[in-house]
């Protein structure tokens, strides 16, 4: 008898299942299936922009204290046009790593030696903030 | 310049950089706080740029070998890694389901209905 009343109750309170209807247009993130789309998880939240990125990477670049500002632009090489010394190099790299939250290896980051390259490099990373 | 020179320049070069980039991030970990970090970070800075113009590959090798012994024995137990990062928090924390597995909705639904 309860078994009765409880399908029946269970039966008219069936939770619906919501068929959302995606629309991918230059998010990356959402999948096809709805049961995938989890909508409160920050997990590899927004990519940014690439002109953001030049922007945020510039910024940290000018505000190097070895660095003139003026010299600045999206293609200068740290050591070449900037007069960086090698170790001052390693020391622009950790503070872009600080910048965009990345955790960059370490040969990786012995690589980065041109605002470019940079740019490339954040620009292409999953995680970059 | 014989080639087996430059290359063994260049590869110390490479360490020398590794070396300061670890150091600089222990560095970090060990003096959280900014003001006190940059002070231990000018110290550090000076102590590479003292050796920097030794010419004799066996004396940079040999000071790169003791600076290493040196960062080893300081290494900070619990670095700060980013979350996502392997060794961070956040690492594996949620990882995406399986291809193929999926919730069944049918709670309550016996098998005769």
């Amino acid at each position: 008898m309860a078994g009765i009343v409880r399908r029946a109750v269970l039966g008219h309170m069936r939770a619906p299942v919501v068929q959302k209807s995606l629309s991918l247009h230059g998010s990356k993130k959402l999948l096809h299936n709805p049961i995938f789309f989890r909508s409160m998880s920050s997990h590899g939240d927004d990519h940014l922009t690439k002109q953001e990125v030049i922007d945020r990477v510039l910024s940290v670049i000018k505000d190097f204290p070895k660095v003139d500002p003026s010299k600045v632009t999206a293609d200068v090489h740290f050591q070449k046009d900037l007069g960086l010394d090698s170790l001052d190099n390693v020391e622009l790299v950790m503070a872009l790593e600080e910048e965009f939250k990345l955790e960059i290896p370490d040969l990786e980051a012995d690589k980065i030696d041109s605002c470019k390259v940079a740019i490339e490099y954040i620009y292409n990373h999953p995680m970059a903030g | 310049m014989s080639a087996t020179y430059l290359a063994r320049k260049a590869a110390l070069k490479q360490r020398v950089r590794l070396l300061y980039r670890r150091s600089l991030k222990d560095t970090l970990n060990w003096a959280v706080h900014r003001h006190l970090f940059y002070g231990d970070a000018d110290d550090l800075r000076n102590k590479f740029e003292a050796n920097k113009h030794v010419e004799d590959l066996e004396t940079i090798d040999r000071m790169i070998a003791v600076g290493e012994a040196t960062y080893n024995k300081w290494r900070h137990p619990d670095p700060y890694i980013v979350p996502w990062a392997p060794g961070g928090t956040k690492f594996c924390r949620n990882p995406v389901p399986p291809a193929g597995i999926e919730i069944v909705y049918d709670y309550g639904r016996e098998d005769n209905d």
